[in-house]
Parts: C-alpha cells; structure tokens; sequence
C-alpha cells in the first residue's frame, strides 16, 4: 500500500511540471493572441434581405456601409445605431443625409435604390487600426405610405478588419 | 526479444506528437467551421421568413381578386427564432425575428386590407400568435369581404 502510494506520488510530481509548462505555454499564445483564431474568418456584413448589405469598409475613424432597400416601399430612417460587446462599446456619429421628404433627423430612402451610410467619429469599444472588429448596427425605420407609421427595427453585424 | 526503453520513449513521443498535431488542426478548424455555419443560419432564417412572407402576401393577393368567399390553406415551416407575429394597420406583415446580435422585424406589406379574428385585434394591431411560433403551420386565407383577406390558422 505504501509503495503503491509512493509510485502515484512519483507520476504526480513527475508530469505536474510538464501539466505546468503546458499551461503557461497555452496561456501566453492566448495572451499574445496566437490563439484567436476570429482573424482567420472571412470578413461579412449581415443584415436581413430587406436592407440588404452590398459593401462595406471600416477605417480607423469611420465606418461605410452600403445598404439597399429591398423592402418594397418607400421608408424614412429614425436613427441608425452603432455598438459592440466591449465596454465600453463603440461609438459613432450619423454623417447627415439629405432627409427628403421625411421629418428632420430622419432621411428618406426610396425603394430598390442603395444608400452609403457612413458613420463617422467612431471610438472606443477596443475598434482599433489593424485589429479585427466586430460591430452591431441597429436601424429604426417607418413606411410612408403606412397609415400610423409604425416604427420597426432591423439589426445587422459587420465583421472586418479595420484598415488605415 | 524485449525492447528498449529509449524505444519504448521514441514510441511515447511519437503518440504525444500524433496527438498534439490532430489537436492543432482539430481545434482552429472547429471553431472556424462554428462560426461559418453560424452566420450561414442567420442567413437561411433570414431566407424561410421572407419565403414565407411573400407566399402569404402573394396568395392573399391572388385570392383577394378571386372575389369574396375565395380562400385557400398554405403549409408553412416556421424557424426558431421567430419571436411574434402581428398585421399592423391591415397592411404590414410582421415578423419579429431574434438574432445573436439583436432584434430584426422582418415587413411584408400588402396592397390589400389583411385581418384576422377580431379577438385577436387590439386597435390597429392583430396578432398572429401562432404563427409567431416556431413549427409546421397552416395558414387559412379567406377572402372575407370586398375589402380584406382574413388570415387565421387551419
């Protein structure tokens, strides 16, 4: 019983060091970001079908997206939002759009026509030049030709490297 | 014959070596694939609503100019993560959909008055419970006057 003991002791201590060293190595690939592998993705822009992403690009100061109204009417845009997980998330600002025939802070978007949003002062949220950065967008929109024009909201995500 | 153990120790590396490679290549690739395929479904999601959507929008349409008492049932398969269902001012089909990365309304609009049971309407907004839900449904379409087409479930 004695040298059974002994001989769970010796295996212990012996492969402890190597468990050690593993994972010391494993966490400073982590640290030094050996290990996300997110890099590796493709770069995407999601949004539903009705407004439907054609393009996208993010630079260290602003973000552009190019968005197509696939709803079949006409809408006027309330407020397009920008945010991510980090804390605190990212932030940017609306470039003005010319607003149409819509209330003042909206914008106007006819059917089938594509529009360039870009959303510009963008900062915080870990949205940094050369890094990999994954941003929410949320858009508030109303049809015109609805009688109580109810307001719905549509979120996408974009997933790219920010580039100088 | 009885072998070495520095042999033994060549065959105990190479097993740990095996091992490690499939690790390295296992790992990256699984959540490589996590990730496609999670963004893929948001865009398969994205394409069954919007099937569904305009199948309703286009028979109630056809049925609506067949003329009052027309009607017809649809077989529809509503995906996860479908939220609610309602018609907003008999003219907006709605769809609120939930993502990873937030809530989407999803808008089919009609030219033609869309209703359903009045118990289910609460000024000029009906709810579609259950076609709100995920799950095989049918989906009745009547043409209930010379005005609107009444959605309800078979």
């Amino acid at each position: 019983m004695h040298k059974k003991s002994q001989v769970a002791l010796e295996f212990l201590t012996t492969y402890a060091w190597a468990f050690v060293a593993i994972s010391v190595t494993i966490a400073a690939l982590y640290y030094f970001g050996a290990l996300d592998f997110s890099r590796y993705l493709p770069q995407s822009c999601i949004f539903p079908s009705q407004l439907k992403c054609l393009d996208f690009s993010m630079n260290p100061s602003e973000i552009r997206i190019n968005l197509l109204n696939n709803i079949g009417e006409n809408i006027c845009i309330k407020s397009i939002q920008v945010t991510n997980d980090a804390t605190p998330p990212v932030s940017c600002t609306l470039q003005p759009i010319p607003q149409g025939s819509c209330q003042s802070s909206e914008f106007y978007w006819a059917q089938s026509t594509e529009k360039d949003i870009v959303l510009a002062s963008c900062s915080g949220g870990a949205y940094l030049s050369n890094q990999r950065a994954e941003v929410k967008i949320s858009l508030r929109y109303y049809a015109i030709n609805t009688p109580s024009k109810p307001v719905h909201l549509v979120s996408g995500k974009i997933n790219g490297k920010v580039t100088s | 014959m009885e072998k070495s153990p520095l042999s033994k120790g060549q065959s105990s590396l190479e097993y740990l070596l095996i091992v490690a490679l499939t690790f390295v290549l296992v790992v990256p690739s699984s959540y490589l694939f996590y990730n496609y395929s999670r963004d893929s479904s948001q865009e398969l999601v994205d394409a069954q609503i919007t099937n569904i959507g305009r199948t309703i929008i286009n028979s109630a349409e056809s049925l609506f100019y067949s003329g009052q008492g027309s009607k017809t049932t649809l077989e529809v398969n509503v995906p996860d993560n479908v939220a609610s269902s309602v018609i907003i001012d008999g003219k907006e089909l709605v769809f609120n959909v939930t993502t990873p990365f937030g809530t989407s309304e999803i808008v089919f609009f009609s030219s033609i008055n869309l209703t359903t049971d009045g118990a289910n309407c609460n000024g000029n907004i009906c709810s579609l419970a259950w076609l709100g839900s995920p799950g095989f449904k049918k989906v009745k379409l009547e043409t209930v006057s010379l005005e609107s087409v009444r959605i309800t479930t078979a």
